[in-house]
């Protein structure tokens, strides 16, 4: 077997330094009605290399994926330009195949490279710490409510469905299972309604969770929901699911968010069906000790030499056990280094031209949609709700679509069952060309009947 | 050569033997620039977006390519790593990561998936992964499984979740308390709390295993279940496990397996067996996805028929030939992550099994065990052995004998990196003062651990000899010395003031 | 190792100076000693009402965190802001600028024990 390195001479020669006739003696400690006998598993037979690529060469052409197809899905999941450098850095096995820095004398290169990402996480965000990440979207969300619970001794979450229903989902069902309320403010159209939001508001309500821009792609003031925040003392909490949006507009941290969470797949991370991805996290200075997740410090070797270290430690599980500020423990350390090496490409200059370029895809979209089908309103960047007139003309729609090699869109019903199935969420980027909107239009246009 | 020899060699600013020195991203002469070529349409942006646009810039610094790339392999120059030598971290079984496993799930067809698109789309990635779901069941001996949770932790979470919904399906709602022996990992405390449960301490017995009757006291018509890590954080099998099980089933609760540690059993003998209930596996332990310098891993966690119904959402069915997501279902504890999964990790997992398969998956647990019980036979007489006998995966010894003569654990640790090793896992379990905890894994050759051992008897004899000046002042070779963390802790500096 | 002979000391290594109806709290010599480098104290709020043996601070080292418990019981009037930005101070004077809260004292208190008691016991 190619992973084991001992020949039987050495496994001879070890057991006898160790004193046992053979291997099974050292299992002599589990009750001999639990052993199993060698080979009696119902697996497959044993893959050599070339058997486990043709295998999973085969799995990987039964799928349609986003760099054979014109892909529109967002929803949380971008299509974004990755350099290959991305993917080299994080390849490189001192990066990929370290620990956890847990002896920072030799983790310096994971260790400077998680305080490149935080610090560059906190300025795209407009905040003044982050994290060095969660799981993911939903569940930083859910631990930034859970943060807000600690730090305002309240109970009460208050968020409203233009959120990505499945942060909510999450946050729900973990708040379900503790003390307090979740409360959820319904947005009837496709843009936060944030006037009810803010008079949903009281003084048991620990925080508000807002998404921006929110999940429907629109872009609203903030500021009234600060004011709101600062007059009845509750936490103001912005998710995101497209990074590379706060290289054009303001972030969340201008507005004076406390804590701000979200996703940075499109920084770098391959859609991969889900993952992994990265949950990003970033707070305000006074929060930090209430912060769940590890944290890179600065600090100073014995020479004085500038220095780095996981910090902040008594917050977390391995010292606080059940009064830890989160259970997490892994994370997702390499997506930060992809990050890292993802920003370092791009500086704001690429951020920028980014968005740029996802917006202006959307918005050459948007301007030529056929009759029938409606957009939602308002100011937006490279994401939207799409309206068609009833069911079969979207599900022709999609067909024709995918007969073209475009995924369209995805129905909106899969993130929000009680939505008529009539609605498309579509999301443009930079690798939309003007060859796939036109193609997409026709297409659209086709199936409304109108060309 | 004399330690401060050893320094002065290396202190001298920029280059000793090509060991570069290498600033901040943020102190690189030209930040702002960027020469990054970009697709897309070129086109207008709303008028209307204008009131949204940024005052300033971020800050984020865009290099060149070259530079970019020179700057994070330098960086990666400083970092120990499984692929640059010896890991025997214990607890964390760093094995060998197979480099097919990352051509494998680079394919572009399982990288560049998107999570919503239409079923028929994808149903290549989701074979495999309903495949590893049955595998994972076979091997553990735990049917019904969920590949969603994102880290090990985040199994403990679900699986707790699912317990308390059994007990409140049955109408049990008083079953709120959670057993936790002293040296578990701190993760089993924190998980049970966040889902809502009091957690209760059970002292372990003097041979480091659980105590039958320090269990017993505890049983009652509160306990909604016992979290149990077998072999446990000694490193010692809890032989014990019938009874234990049994004890706590009729006590009415359920037997949680935290399955860190299951490097020591795969193939050779199944938890589900034993009668655990529900099991979380490291993937990124036992199955060797790589660990990332922090993650991500994947927490895939595995139950019986009791459990089977409260498995969280979205989970994979089997529908005549292909795999269907199913989103909705009466009982399940919900959604506890915003995708199916960590895809991409658990595809590695999958390569892993798939290369071992039926006829050689024992065999890891085989060397793995012998490698760790090896290594306690060359240090035992060196090194204090605080519970003796068969060790399973990884053997714990203590500081005890060193620290008669003034070094401690954590000198002996630095002093490995010298050496040329990574230390083992040190200070834990907690239930043993000055714990080092090796790991080998079933990846390392005779020869490597020969030298890990060797290092360590000389460490042990410099001791003895009183010869201890280089075990305070180590590590001297690395790019940094210790590194002060009560400073980083005192005044926390998280991101670049500059 | 300092032990002072005009306070009380707990079990649990705090400390009390008592003056008319205040009583001043803080941790003791050996506790600072073991715990080691304090880098943050967790400060009580002001007009909190603690009863004796309630947990109404938290001192942190490096690689451990550990309760601090209400010698007798009150209304907390004043804390130690100084301690965040220089926890130090509980190392490196913890009977003096170390100290935590004052409590207005409303009656009750856990077994108190004077500085020999307190040395025997840490003798033992």
């Amino acid at each position: 077997m190619r992973f084991l390195p001992h020949t039987d001479t050495d496994r001879h020669a070890m057991l006898e330094r160790i004193g046992a006739d053979n291997i099974r003696d050292l299992f002599s400690d589990i009750p001999s009605e639990f052993h199993l006998q060698a080979g009696s598993l119902n697996l497959p037979d044993a893959l050599h290399e070339a058997g486990i690529m043709r295998k999973f060469t085969q799995a990987a052409e039964a799928n349609r994926h986003a760099g054979n197809t014109r892909c529109f899905l967002g929803g949380g999941t971008y299509h974004h330009f990755i350099p290959a450098v991305v993917d080299y850095v994080i390849s490189r096995g001192e990066f990929l195949t370290a620990y956890t820095p847990y002896q920072p004398e030799i983790a310096q290169g994971t260790l400077q490279t998680l305080f490149e990402f935080q610090t560059m996480i906190a300025r795209l965000l407009g905040m003044e710490v982050a994290n060095a990440s969660m799981y993911d979207a939903a569940t930083g969300v859910t631990e930034a409510a859970l943060m807000a619970r600690r730090i305002t001794r309240r109970k009460k979450v208050l968020t409203t469905t233009s959120v990505n229903s499945r942060y909510r989902d999450v946050t729900r069902n973990y708040l379900s299972r503790l003390d307090g309320e979740f409360a959820e403010i319904v947005c009837a159209g496709f843009a936060t309604d944030l006037d009810a939001v803010i008079a949903a508001m009281d003084n048991s309500t620990a925080c508000v969770i807002v998404q921006y821009p929110d999940f429907y792609g629109s872009i609203y003031d903030l500021q009234p929901l600060r004011d709101a925040c600062d007059a009845s003392g509750a936490l103001m909490v912005v998710a995101f699911s497209d990074a590379t949006s706060f290289g054009l507009i303001s972030p969340p941290g201008d507005f004076g968010a406390d804590m701000v969470v979200g996703s940075g797949q499109a920084l770098g991370i391959p859609m991969g069906f889900g993952g992994p991805h990265i949950g990003l996290f970033a707070c305000r200075q006074k929060h930090v000790r209430q912060m769940p997740g590890r944290v890179c410090g600065m600090t100073e070797d014995r020479d004085g030499k500038r220095g780095f270290v996981l910090t902040l430690s008594t917050r977390e599980q391995h010292i606080r056990r059940e009064k830890a500020t989160s259970n997490i423990c892994s994370n997702q350390g390499l997506m930060c280094t992809a990050n890292a090496t993802y920003l370092s490409l791009m500086g704001d200059a690429g951020l920028a031209t980014i968005a740029r370029h996802s917006a202006a895809a959307l918005a050459t979209l948007i301007h030529d949609l056929p009759e029938g089908v409606e957009t939602a309103k308002g100011p937006r960047l490279h994401e939207t709700v799409l309206s068609f007139a009833d069911q079969d003309t979207r599900e022709r729609f999609l067909k024709l679509a995918r007969d073209n090699n475009i995924f369209a869109g995805i129905p909106l019903e899969q993130f929000e069952p009680a939505r008529t199935p009539r609605h498309l969420l579509v999301a443009t980027t930079e690798m939309t060309e003007a060859a796939d909107i036109s193609d997409y239009l026709l297409a659209l246009k086709e199936a409304c009947h109108v060309c | 050569m004399s330690a401060e020899a050893i320094h002065d060699a290396k202190s001298y600013s920029g280059v000793s033997g090509m060991q570069h020195e290498e600033p901040l991203l943020f102190e690189h002469a030209h930040e702002q620039a960027t020469s990054i070529n970009l697709p897309g349409v070129h086109g207008e942006i709303p008028a209307e977006l204008s009131p949204f646009m940024r005052a300033s810039a971020a800050g984020i610094p865009g290099l060149s390519e070259g530079e970019a790339v020179r700057h994070f392999v330098r960086l990666s120059q400083w970092n120990h790593s499984i692929e640059t030598g010896f890991y025997p971290l214990g607890s964390c079984t760093m094995k060998y990561n197979p480099r097919v496993n990352e051509q494998a799930v680079r394919l572009p067809g399982l990288a560049h998936l998107h999570p919503d698109q239409p079923e028929d789309t994808v149903q290549g990635a989701l074979q495999l992964l309903y495949e590893l779901q049955e595998w994972l069941g076979e091997i553990s001996g735990l049917p019904h499984v969920t590949l969603q949770p994102a880290a090990g932790a985040h199994g403990e979470l679900v699986g707790i979740m699912m317990i308390r919904a059994w007990h409140d399906m049955r109408g049990d709602i008083k079953r709120r308390t959670v057993l936790v022996p002293d040296s578990a990992h701190g993760t089993n405390p924190a998980s049970a709390a966040l889902a809502g449960m009091n957690t209760v301490e059970l002292k372990s017995g003097d041979n480091g295993r659980i105590d039958l009757d320090v269990l017993k006291a505890h049983l009652n018509d509160e306990v909604a279940a016992l979290m149990l890590t077998n072999p446990n954080t000694t490193g010692m099998f809890e032989s014990d496990i019938a009874e234990i099980c049994r004890l706590v089933h009729d006590a009415g609760g359920l037997v949680y397996g935290d399955g860190a540690n299951l490097n020591a059993l795969v193939g050779v003998a199944r938890p589900g067996d034993m009668g655990i209930d529900c099991l979380h596996i490291n993937v990124h332990k036992t199955f060797s996805t790589p660990h990332g310098g922090g993650g991500p891993g994947a927490g895939p966690v595995a139950v019986n028929d009791k459990l089977a119904a409260f498995l969280p959402l979205p989970c994979l069915e089997k529908d005549g030939d292909s795999i269907r997501i199913i989103h909705h279902n009466d009982h399940s504890i919900g959604n506890v992550f915003g995708s199916i999964g960590q895809t991409g990790v658990l595809l590695r997992a999958a390569a892993y099994i798939a290369a071992f398969g039926r006829q050689h998956l024992h065999r890891i647990a085989e060397d793995a065990v012998l490698n760790a019980n090896y290594m306690l036979a060359r240090l035992k007489d060196a090194y204090h052995v605080p519970f003796p006998g068969l060790c399973k995966h990884e053997c714990l010894l203590t500081d005890e004998w060193q620290e008669r003569h003034g070094v401690k654990t954590l000198d002996i640790a630095k002093r490995l990196i010298d050496l040329g090793f990574h230390p083992m896992t040190v200070y834990f379990p907690l239930i043993v003062h000055g714990a080092m905890l090796i790991e080998p894994t079933e990846s390392e050759s005779r020869a490597t651990i020969d030298r890990f051992c060797n290092a360590m008897l000389e460490i042990a004899k410099a001791c003895a000899a009183g010869d201890t000046e280089l075990l305070h002042q180590a590590p001297l070779m690395p790019i940094r010395r210790r590194l002060d963390e009560t400073l980083a802790a005192r005044k926390p500096v998280l991101v670049w003031p500059g | 190792m300092t032990i002072p002979t005009d306070l009380k000391y707990t079990r649990e290594h705090e400390w009390v100076r008592q003056e008319g109806d205040t009583a001043t709290l803080g941790i003791s010599d050996h506790a600072q000693e073991a715990l080691g480098d304090i880098v943050f104290v967790e400060l009580p709020e002001i007009g909190r009402v603690v009863a004796p043996g309630d947990a109404f601070a938290v001192v942190e080292s490096v690689k451990a965190v550990s309760d601090i418990y209400a010698p007798v019981g009150g209304e907390i009037i004043e804390v130690n802001a100084e301690l965040e930005s220089t926890p130090e101070k509980v190392n490196t004077d913890p009977y003096g600028a170390g100290w935590i809260a004052k409590v207005k004292t409303s009656g009750g208190s856990v077994e108190l024990l004077d500085e020999a008691e307190y040395t025997t016991f840490l003798e033992e």
